[in-house]
């Protein structure tokens, strides 16, 4: 192995440390609380999608929201909110949440996906 | 334009130069007029079958946004973009970055409904964005039929109007032609008829001054004879240059083989007594002696008028000297000269730039059409005030 290829190795692990240590933000901390309730996870990134399109004006979206919860901002239905209530103020810093949105919409992104 | 075919239009170069800028500012307009039209029409033709495609479209933009609903709500289950055989299609986020597309397309957001790459495309925006797709394009191909239809009627409309054009421009160009086509008419009607009224007592002159026994004569009478040869000679001369332009080729020529250098020895005979009148001396040098086959009466016509210009515009105690040469025959005098920006209009008909002598202009108009029919060569050098050599080559 030369020198190059050594970097490159060193380069690669990293970035999957990189990666996982993202994923594990967002599977901790949305993840984990999420899988209990009735609604999965991924209709809440349909109904963002549905409201703001393009992945920037998701994103900032959903920030806004764990950042500051508003049941006026909410995408979510009446019928929704009124049973399942607005959640709770996010306690992660705004780096976490921006990680953790970028798993998100990686994981559930429309884009290369459709045949 | 032959000198003798078409008097009339015998137009010089300054007034050809008009005409032709009014022709090329006419047919300038025609083009920007027909052009104009013609691009107006074919947009209205477009924008036509473009609406006539919109409610179409529109029902396939319809047919999409349910089906992208489905898929949207599905997408778990199904990730399989729906196609249809009579339309294509593409989605867009509102980033304007492509979703997906069944064709290879390029969004324009500026406007909704157009024709490009042969697609009539539709462009519609989601109120909800199915799978984030803000931009719904759908497009059909365009079978082309609206514009065959509309390029054969802009054919036969291109050809109708520049025809119009065509005619309306030739009948103002008549009216505008007409007071110079007039005036010329008038000179020339005039020299007609004086040309005519002039034969009978110039023949006589001549013939009976001819016919006087010189030796007969005291000195004085033949000083007073040979004044009355002189002056009756240059109104032949005057006379048979006006007949053989408004004659023109009514003449009859015969062809000969000429012995130019025997031809040269005539007319310096002839024109001996008008360059003695002003104390010209006229001499010849004779290096070669070619034969040009050529109408005997064309060829002395065409020496005579360069003689007599030459006599004409000498100064007294001047000289002429009649080179001939490698076929090339050269007069050469020591008289006015020509200026420069002259030379290229001498030959035009009625064209003076001397008022020193008289003359109607027409000599070395005569010698360009006689030049013109055997295919000689005609060249002019001059410095004025000093000399003007006319060669002429064959």
């Amino acid at each position: 192995m030369d020198e190059g290829e050594r970097v490159m190795v060193r380069a690669l692990f990293l970035l999957l440390v990189a990666f996982s240590l993202h994923a594990d933000v967002y599977q901790t901390n949305c993840v984990s609380c999420h899988e209990k309730l009735p609604v999965s996870i991924d209709k809440y990134f349909y109904r963002y999608l549905l409201n703001y399109s393009s992945e920037k004006d998701v994103k900032r979206a959903m920030l806004e929201y764990l950042r500051k919860p508003d049941k006026q901002k909410s995408v979510m239905g009446e019928s929704f909110i009124n049973r399942f209530g607005v959640k709770q103020k996010s306690e992660l810093s705004n780096g976490d949440l921006k990680k953790a949105l970028n798993v998100y919409y990686e994981t559930y992104k429309v884009f290369g996906k459709l045949k | 334009m032959s000198a003798s075919k078409n008097r009339v239009t015998d137009l010089a170069s300054s007034e050809k130069q008009t005409l032709f800028r009014f022709a090329s500012l006419f047919a300038l307009l025609s083009i920007i007029i027909i052009g104009g039209f013609s691009y107006m029409y074919f947009s209205a033709q477009r924008e036509l079958m473009l609406q006539e495609k919109k409610s179409t479209l529109e029902t396939y933009s319809k047919q999409l946004l349910q089906e992208l609903k489905f898929l949207h709500v599905n997408f778990d289950k199904t990730q399989l973009y729906p196609r249809h055989e009579e339309y294509e299609s593409a989605i867009f986020d509102s980033d304007k970055k492509l979703i997906f597309s069944s064709a290879p397309t390029t969004l324009r957001v500026d406007k909704i409904l157009y024709l490009e790459d042969a697609y009539v495309t539709l462009v519609s925006i989601a109120e909800s964005y199915y799978l984030g797709a803000k931009y719904v394009v759908v497009k059909v191909k365009d079978d082309g039929v609206w514009l065959k239809q509309t390029r054969k009627e802009l054919i036969a409309f291109n050809v109708l109007a520049f025809v119009f054009m065509f005619v309306i421009g030739y009948a103002l160009l008549r009216l505008f032609l007409k007071p110079m086509r007039d005036a010329l008419a008038l000179l020339d009607r005039f020299i007609k008829d004086t040309t005519h009224e002039l034969n009978t007592p110039v023949s006589t002159i001549v013939a009976n001054i001819e016919m006087i026994d010189k030796s007969m004569l005291d000195e004085k009478t033949l000083k007073k004879i040979n004044r009355i040869d002189i002056g009756a000679k240059t109104i032949s001369n005057i006379y048979q240059d006006l007949t053989y332009l408004t004659l023109g080729n009514k003449i009859v020529t015969k062809d000969e083989e000429l012995d130019v250098a025997r031809v040269i020895e005539e007319r310096m005979d002839y024109f001996k007594s008008l360059a003695d009148a002003k104390k010209v001396s006229l001499s010849k040098e004779i290096i070669d002696s070619p034969t040009l086959l050529m109408d005997k009466a064309k060829f002395s016509k065409l020496l005579d008028n360069l003689i007599s210009n030459a006599i004409k515009y000498n100064k007294l105690k001047g000289s002429i000297k009649i080179t001939l040469q490698n076929n090339v025959m050269s007069v050469e005098d020591t008289g006015v000269g020509i200026a420069k920006e002259h030379i290229s209009k001498m030959q035009e008909r009625y064209s003076r730039f001397n008022n020193s002598s008289g003359g109607f202009g027409l000599g070395l108009n005569i010698v360009s059409s006689i030049a013109k029919e055997y295919d000689l060569k005609i060249k002019i050098d001059s410095r004025e005030k000093e000399w003007t050599k006319v060669s002429v080559s064959w």
